[in-house]
């Protein structure tokens, strides 16, 4: 009963605005704080890896980045199946409010990933599986904005954009599972090994504290988004002029 | 101090790929900011465009 209640408030457009309203500014904040404290920590307070020396701090950028871009992709192809099967205009928004942070997300942890590939292995690039799908995953992004943009009835792109998002989520798993499936040069996961985490709490803190930083961020910039949507789609409905006024 | 830039030789990747990182993220809540004022102006418009006494 209490989960209708929400999904039902969840598929009103000027209850999704006003609660995105109010969070924001919570959600907001609690990121930049974390944020800047998980920065401290990983760049002055973590000591320098046995192996990496110092090189290994990038792990406190590449990995959220990296991270965020699957994670954006995955809510992204949710609402898009959301807004497929219930019809909800929300979900839609909200797809379309990922699809460009998701976008940049990807060009970071590529890049990001560039800038330590050079000095560990020796090249900015290489075609390994897990850099590949990544790449992928960037082409996923633009073709599922490209797809919005080209289709002029709203109904119409939704639709086929959503389908879109939701057959692309395949290879969310194929760049997860990538550094296992394939002898891949890219490192395996050093968060977690065997259940217990593969790093030392003092390095391993500041990458938890800006996982969670990354997670609120990204809810705060698609609530911000997909106000914006919102009020672009519900253009000739009556809340509008009482949220504005 | 000039230990902490140099980050054991490896600073010429190190501080770009911050940049890179933590510029993304200044750059999206801008951007999602901007096409929020922006959309609120568009439905100002359009709600000063359909006040009563303008329409039919």
């Amino acid at each position: 009963m209490a989960t209708w209640t929400w999904f039902h408030r969840f598929g009103s457009p000027p209850w999704v605005y006003g609660f995105a309203r109010r969070w924001t500014p919570w959600i907001g904040g609690a990121a930049g704080l974390s944020m800047l404290v998980a920065l401290y920590g990983g760049l002055v307070l973590a000591p320098d890896d046995y192996q990496q020396k110092d090189a290994f701090r990038m792990v406190y950028v590449h990995a959220p980045t990296a991270w965020l871009s699957m994670m954006v992709y995955t809510t992204m192809a949710v609402a898009a199946a959301v807004g497929l099967i219930w019809r909800m205009k929300v979900a839609h928004a909200a797809a379309a409010a990922c699809a460009p942070v998701g976008a940049w997300f990807t060009v970071a942890a590529l890049g990001t990933g560039m800038l330590w590939g050079k000095p560990m292995w020796g090249a900015y690039w290489v075609w390994d599986p897990r850099l590949t799908a990544e790449l992928v995953l960037l082409f996923l992004y633009f073709g599922y904005m490209g797809l919005r943009a080209g289709i002029e009835d709203q109904a119409k792109a939704d639709k086929a954009s959503a389908v879109l998002a939701v057959v692309g989520v395949v290879n969310i798993p194929i760049i997860k599972y990538s550094v296992e499936w394939w002898n891949s040069l890219h490192q395996t996961p050093t968060v977690m090994k065997m259940g217990k985490p593969a790093m030392d709490t003092a390095m391993l803190w500041p990458l938890l504290l800006m996982f969670l930083a990354f997670a609120l961020y990204f809810a705060a910039v698609l609530l911000i988004r997909l106000r914006a949507e919102l009020l672009r789609r519900e253009r000739n409905a009556s809340w509008i002029r009482e949220v504005l006024t | 101090m000039n230990e902490f830039f140099s980050m054991s030789g490896y600073g010429a990747y190190v501080w770009p790929a911050f940049a890179l990182g933590f510029g993304v993220v200044i750059v999206n809540l801008v951007m999602a900011l901007n096409s929020l004022s922006s959309a609120k102006q568009e439905a100002r418009r359009r709600l000063q465009m359909n006040a009563p006494g303008n329409g039919p």
